[in-house]
């Protein structure tokens, strides 16, 4: 199936294609295969390796004698230490790491594994964690260094640590994070707390060029004797509002074993918590002073040493220096008095203020967690100008109004800028738009293009960037270079991206410096407990005979339009609607929408939805008590905040998306009020028909929510069904709806194409596209696409050829 | 999926004491019958009616008209009654005789009555070989070393099936005779060492207990052909399952028959003693427990469980058991090996081929549910619903299939009449398929006898 959609696209695209063929052919011998896969990865080939250095894709990987069943044997490299219970990690030589969640230590282990390594799944026992390349990244910009945490891995483990662990540890954080680029007193510098890297960078010609020196004639020897030195103390930059009553009551985890030696329990072995205080002490930086060396930067060639410093694989952090700036006026703006931040929310905001200046990088928060507070949180502490950009015209409002009610802000200095609504931006110093609006390459109206002058001559302070995960990187560094900003939060739910591009988000915006345990937050109440169901539809043998003699895209119209998932769709609005649950039903097919929702005589809204009439639609789900059911296609499954919403039935999906999975599964996790005594609260269906395509779609798609600890029930047949009077029951109405099926032409089985979908192309494709709702409305690029994973014939440095594949 | 059936899908046949029993000639279930100890364990053995039946009759030294005995029974628990006298007429425990006045009474089997009276009153002779020893073993041992001990012993029969490398010092002869014998190994031509075979994979998911108590029971079948007495053999074990734990008993007084059969359960760890010519023995929880512990389902108490399964399929072991890991090998697909901790993940293709080897879904999980870690004991169910669920799903589809009977027409002369009776059985709502190509049609069995007069009538027409 994959494949003649695939070339139905390409014809779509044929003019376009052929123009670009000439160029793709030299990385892909088949252009064809690459086209549905790569979309937006083809289109961002070019250029796209100054993103990233190329240590960034090595792995942790070591020759591991194999068992008698095929397991990586590592029985015989490592030796278990004899307090083996009280510990409670095991370290495997590729990188991966177990923790068990019931140990007495295991508030200590989860704290810093977050900081050095991605977590992969996290389940109810024991988690899994795995060393990447990035992750230690990460765990350097925080601030920690290679010693502790070789250290601490060690005395956590209960086996002796492997020591290819150590040396891959050793590699990726040697060179990372030494260097930083700051901007203080509004002016550049490339700071570094080790003189030696300072050393070693400016006996590079190139980065030579790019420093900025007093007396350029003097020549004589340009490595010493111009250092800056200084003394800089690091205290924490985040001031939140404390609810009245102590802290402890807040945040009873941190503070609880770390602190009070009498919560230890007796079996916890000493080193481990003592070094976890003094970890903990130094990622606080409470008050210490470091000498730091620096050397100014001439401010044109930002770019130029940004990018020699990633050849030299030395990437740079950017740091901002957000109290010492003092060209950039302080806006007047506070979080409100009665605002309270959740202990997760303070903790990935301490991460990102962790030494007194603002690191970038990107927050990871399950939906309806509260990302937005963490964002608006953000501004109020950096106190600049800021910026911030979300994926569609409805999030603008969200996240106006959002501001309104945590800070200060009011509507004089917030200023939107959307196709609809464009505020006057002078005087404001919060301005909130969306993705499109500012990659938009062609005209724009003359009002539009002032701001947008505006916003280009702006130096921002803080530029908060939701939804992170859905931009590809290609727009993501066009918006990147429109705009100047100081320092860069990305927001998102879901860091996977079905292409692995995530890798490019890193090196573009920043490390990922927190990442919340979505089980952990819903045990908390923060965010629903949702019953997640896959419900098996069994195919009426007519259409599973259509569908096994289709060849088209038609197939999967028919096992979306399968009666037994109409039939059990149905029944499970009928069944909720009497318990007076709010529904929404996502398909991601419109055919399939339409003839749903008008059989059932229940609203919709798609792509070409009016912006008015789909806020009439969502205002009267929201408040009309007839209203309990909508039909949606893919437009919303981002930034759609629907806090009433607490079912979710997916009739159709995009292939095997686990973003996608859980964006929507997103829409109902806000937390619900006063359902605490229920076990469950929310719930998800994902309606597959049996036999089908969809079955391995659909256990494609639930792996991110699995990892996360979410379990999905199998429901094979609905009790009390019979006893309903359905539609499609008899066989003549079911002949009927194939019929019609098969007259659905080949547009029709085809998933809703976004316009945006091809946002940067040349202008003649543009141009078609204007004016379309749904990219009006930001809906663009919500495009889900599955990927090949391709092997990368990137250059590798010498040292790391150990750990390549 | 088109797999009719998984070759050998049948459960072990593995009888509980009652049913092995009743397999044996009369003639030797009378001289079972000749030693206290087995008449205790047999009655212990019976439902709680029959045991009253036989306490009342105990001290009668005549037969009982049927007619009173249905009287001690009220009328609506008749079935029961039934039962239990077919029990105790098919042990022969009591029998059938015809009472003065031709009425036909039941009379309990003399020897039996006796022997049961010794061995609820007293009295008699000591149980040979069960003697107490009256000074103290200087190599004594504690229950907790003879548990260990039974176990060790025992695995080494289960890591020889699954022929892990790490099988300690290998089984005697006899051991794998019984093993071939009782299906759950076979040779193949030209392979010098024995394979497991699908009831292999059964039996290594049963509990202990009942792997013990099916391989005895395998063993007891052999003995004839070795030349031992099975009975002296059976009471002997009946007598073990009277002794206590960590008591050592003397090896006087034991038969020319029972003296070799020690050995045999000394080998898989029933019995503990020192060296071969040693005059102590212990009883290990193994044999205590044969014939009692066969009704308890709860399995290994005594060990701790050491699995955590999750929800997301994967499965954890605490284990550097070979034995352990290669059982779960059965089943899952083994990522990881630590020093004392498996990582490994239930996948459809692992189920499946389990399922393939005849292992059911069943087994599976309550393999893992009886081998759970304490932290995994905590949760109710202990195994996620989800996985339960997932895994007999992918039993379920399996077997899919369903059989409808029907009589299939074909060689028709023209597609007309093809046409023809096709669509009068199509109205008559018995057509079960049709292939107008080849122009053939299976009509259901119940709408035959319509079809053909159909097309009789049509034809002579």
């Amino acid at each position: 199936m994959g494949k003649s959609k695939k070339h139905k696209r390409d014809k779509s695209d044929e003019a376009d294609s052929e123009k670009r063929k000439a160029k793709r052919s030299k990385h892909s011998k088949s252009p064809i295969d690459y086209d549905l896969y790569d979309d937006d990865d083809s289109r961002d080939t070019e250029g796209s390796n100054e993103a990233a250095p190329a240590a960034a894709s090595r792995t942790a990987t070591e020759a591991a004698p194999e068992d008698e069943f095929g397991a990586k044997d590592y029985r015989k490299i490592m030796d278990l230490k004899l307090d083996h219970k009280s510990r409670p990690l095991w370290v495997a030589p590729d990188g991966h790491i177990f923790l068990e969640s019931f140990s007495p230590v295991y508030k200590h282990a989860h704290d810093f594994l977050i900081a050095i390594s991605e977590p992969v799944c996290r389940p109810e026992h024991i988690h899994e964690y795995r060393l990447t390349a990035y992750s230690l990244y990460a765990a350097v910009s925080v601030g920690l260094q290679t010693k502790d945490i070789i250290e601490y891995l060690k005395r956590l483990s209960k086996c002796t640590v492997p020591t290819g662990i150590e040396d891959f540890i050793t590699l990726c954080t040697l060179s990372y994070g030494k260097v930083k680029l700051v901007l203080k007193h509004n002016k550049y510098f490339c700071e570094s707390a080790h003189p030696e890297v300072i050393q070693k960078l400016l006996k590079d010609p190139v980065i030579q060029q790019c420093r900025k020196r007093p007396q350029l004639e003097q020549g004589g020897n340009p490595a010493d004797g111009e250092l800056v030195t200084e003394q800089f103390s690091a205290k924490q930059g985040l001031k939140v509002n404390k609810p009245a009553a102590p802290s402890a009551t807040a945040d009873p985890q941190a503070s609880g074993s770390g602190d009070n030696p009498e919560d230890v329990k007796p079996d916890v072995p000493e080193d481990i918590v003592t070094y976890y205080e003094k970890i903990d002490d130094e990622e606080e930086d409470e008050g210490e002073d470091i000498q730091t060396v620096s050397f100014e930067i001439q401010q044109d060639q930002i770019e130029t040493l940004q990018k020699r410093c990633i050849e030299l694989e030395y990437p740079l952090l950017a740091e901002y220096d957000f109290r010492n700036d003092t060209v950039n006026k302080d806006i007047n703006i506070d979080l409100k008095p009665s605002t309270v931040l959740r202990p997760f929310q303070e903790k990935s905001l301490r991460k990102m203020f962790g030494n007194g200046r603002a690191r970038s990088g990107v927050v990871v928060l399950p939906c309806g967690a509260g990302k937005t507070l963490v964002g608006v949180t953000a501004c109020c502490t950096v106190r600049k100008r800021a910026l911030v950009l979300c994926t569609s015209g409805v999030a603008v409002e969200q996240w106006r109004s959002q501001f309104k009610m945590w800070s200060t802000a009011d509507d004089q200095i917030i200023c939107r800028f959307t196709s609809d609504a464009k505020d006057k931006p002078m005087g404001s110093s919060i301005c909130i738009s969306t993705y499109s609006m500012i990659a938009h390459s062609t005209k724009r109206s003359w009002e539009a293009e002032k701001v947008m002058e505006w916003l280009q001559t702006q130096e921002w302070g803080i530029m908060v960037l939701d939804e992170v995960h859905t931009i590809p990187a290609k727009m993501f560094r066009r918006v990147l270079t429109i705009v100047q900003a100081h320092c860069k939060l990305g927001l998102t739910a879901t860091l996977v991206r079905e292409d692995d591009k995530i890798t490019d988000l890193n090196f573009l915006i920043g490390p990922k410096l927190y990442e919340a345990n979505w089980l952990e937050l819903q045990r908390n109440n923060y965010i629903a407990k949702v019953q997640c169901a896959e419900v098996w539809c069994p195919m009426t043998p007519e259409f599973y005979r259509e569908y096994l003699n289709t060849r088209t895209a038609k197939k999967m119209l028919l096992y979306v339009m399968n009666p037994n998932k109409y039939r059990n769709c149905q029944f499970l609005i009928r069944f909720h609607e009497r318990r007076n649950d709010k529904i929404i039903v996502f398909s991601d097919n419109v055919f399939a929408l339409k003839s749903y929702a008008i059989r059932m005589n229940k609203p919709y809204l798609y792509g070409p939805t009016s912006q008015g009439e789909r806020l009439n639609i969502l205002q009267n789900f929201q408040h009309n008590p007839k209203v309990n059911t909508i039909f949606v296609s893919k437009v919303a499954d981002n930034s759609f905040d629907l806090p009433e919403a607490n079912v979710l039935i997916q009739i159709s999906a995009h292939g095997g998306s686990r973003r996608q999975e859980a964006q929507r599964l997103g829409r109902i996790l806000r937390a619900k009020k006063g359902a605490a005594a229920e076990e469950y609260n929310a719930f998800f269906y994902s309606l597959v028909s049996q036999d089908s395509l969809e079955m391995q779609y659909s256990s494609k798609r639930q792996r991110f929510l699995v990892n996360q600890g979410y379990a999905y029930k199998i429901i094979t047949k609905m009790a009390g069904m019979d006893e309903e009077d359905l539609h499609y029951g008899t066989k003549e109405e079911q002949a009927q709806l194939l019929q019609k099926v098969l007259a659905a032409n080949d547009t029709d089985a085809e998933e809703e194409r976004m316009a945006g979908d091809n946002l940067i192309l040349p202008k003649s494709q543009m141009r078609r596209k204007v004016g379309n709702m749904s990219s009006m409305s930001g809906a663009d690029d919500t495009i889900y696409m599955e990927y090949k994973a391709k092997k990368k014939d990137t250059f590798v440095h010498p040292l790391f050829k150990k750990f390549r594949k | 999926m088109a797999q009719a059936g998984g070759g050998n899908t049948s459960h072990l046949d593995c009888k509980n004491l009652h049913q092995y029993l009743r397999t044996l000639p009369t003639k030797l279930l009378d001289q079972l019958y000749t030693h206290p100890a087995t008449c205790l364990a047999v009655f212990q053995d019976l439902d709680s009616l029959a045991k009253t039946f036989i306490m009342r009759m105990l001290f009668l030294e005549q037969a009982l008209p049927k007619a009173s005995i249905s009287t001690w029974v009220k009328s609506e628990h008749s079935g029961e009654y039934l039962e239990a006298e077919r029990a105790l007429a098919g042990l022969r425990i009591w029998q059938e005789q015809q009472l003065p006045g031709g009425l036909m009474g039941w009379v309990l089997n003399g020897t039996f009555q006796s022997n049961l009276k010794v061995a609820l009153l007293g009295g008699g002779s000591p149980w040979s070989g069960s003697r107490a020893m009256n000074d103290v073993d200087k190599y004594g041992k504690d229950i907790k070393y003879l548990d260990t001990y039974a176990l060790e012993r025992w695995e080494c029969v289960l890591h020889f099936m699954v022929g892990s490398k790490e099988a300690c010092d290998g089984v005697s002869k006899d051991v794998v005779s019984i093993l071939l014998h009782a299906g759950l190994m076979k040779c193949d031509a030209g392979d010098s060492l024995p394979a497991i075979t699908p009831s292999g994979f059964h039996f290594l998911l049963m509990n202990t207990a009942a792997q013990v108590w099916y391989f005895m029971l395998q063993y007891l079948d052999t003995l004839e052909s070795r030349g031992i007495n099975l009975v002296e053999c059976l009471s002997f074990l009946f007598q073990l399952s009277f002794s206590k734990m960590g008591k050592d008993y003397s090896t006087d007084g034991m038969t020319e028959s029972q003296l070799p059969f020690m050995q045999h359960l000394r080998e898989i760890g029933l019995i503990y003693q020192r060296k071969r010519k040693s005059q102590r023995y212990y009883p290990t929880r193994l044999a205590i427990n044969l014939v009692s512990g066969l009704n308890q389902s709860s399995a290994d108490a005594h060990r701790e469980g050491f699995l955590v399964v999750e929800t997301n399929y994967r499965v954890y072991a605490y284990t550097c058991s070979p034995l352990q890991i290669a059982l779960l090998a059965l089943f899952c697909e083994m990522l990881y090996r630590f020093p004392n901790f498996c990582v490994c993940v239930l996948t459809r293709e692992s189920v499946r081929q389990a399922l393939i080897c005849g292992i059911t879904a069943e087994q599976i999980l309550n393999f893992l549910r009886s081998h759970a870690h304490p932290e995994a004991l905590k949760k109710t169910p202990v195994i996620p619903p989800t996985i339960s669920d997932q895994v007999r799903l992918w039993e379920i589809e399996r077997d899919r299939f369903k059989f409808s009977d029907g009589v299939l027409y074909n060689q028709f002369l023209s597609a007309a009449d093809f046409e023809m009776l096709r669509d009068y059985a199509k109205d008559l709502n018995v057509l079960v398929w049709e292939k107008p190509k080849n122009r053939v049609m299976i009509v259901s069995k119940a709408g035959h006898d319509d079809v053909k007069r159909f097309w009789k009538r049509h034809k002579t027409s």
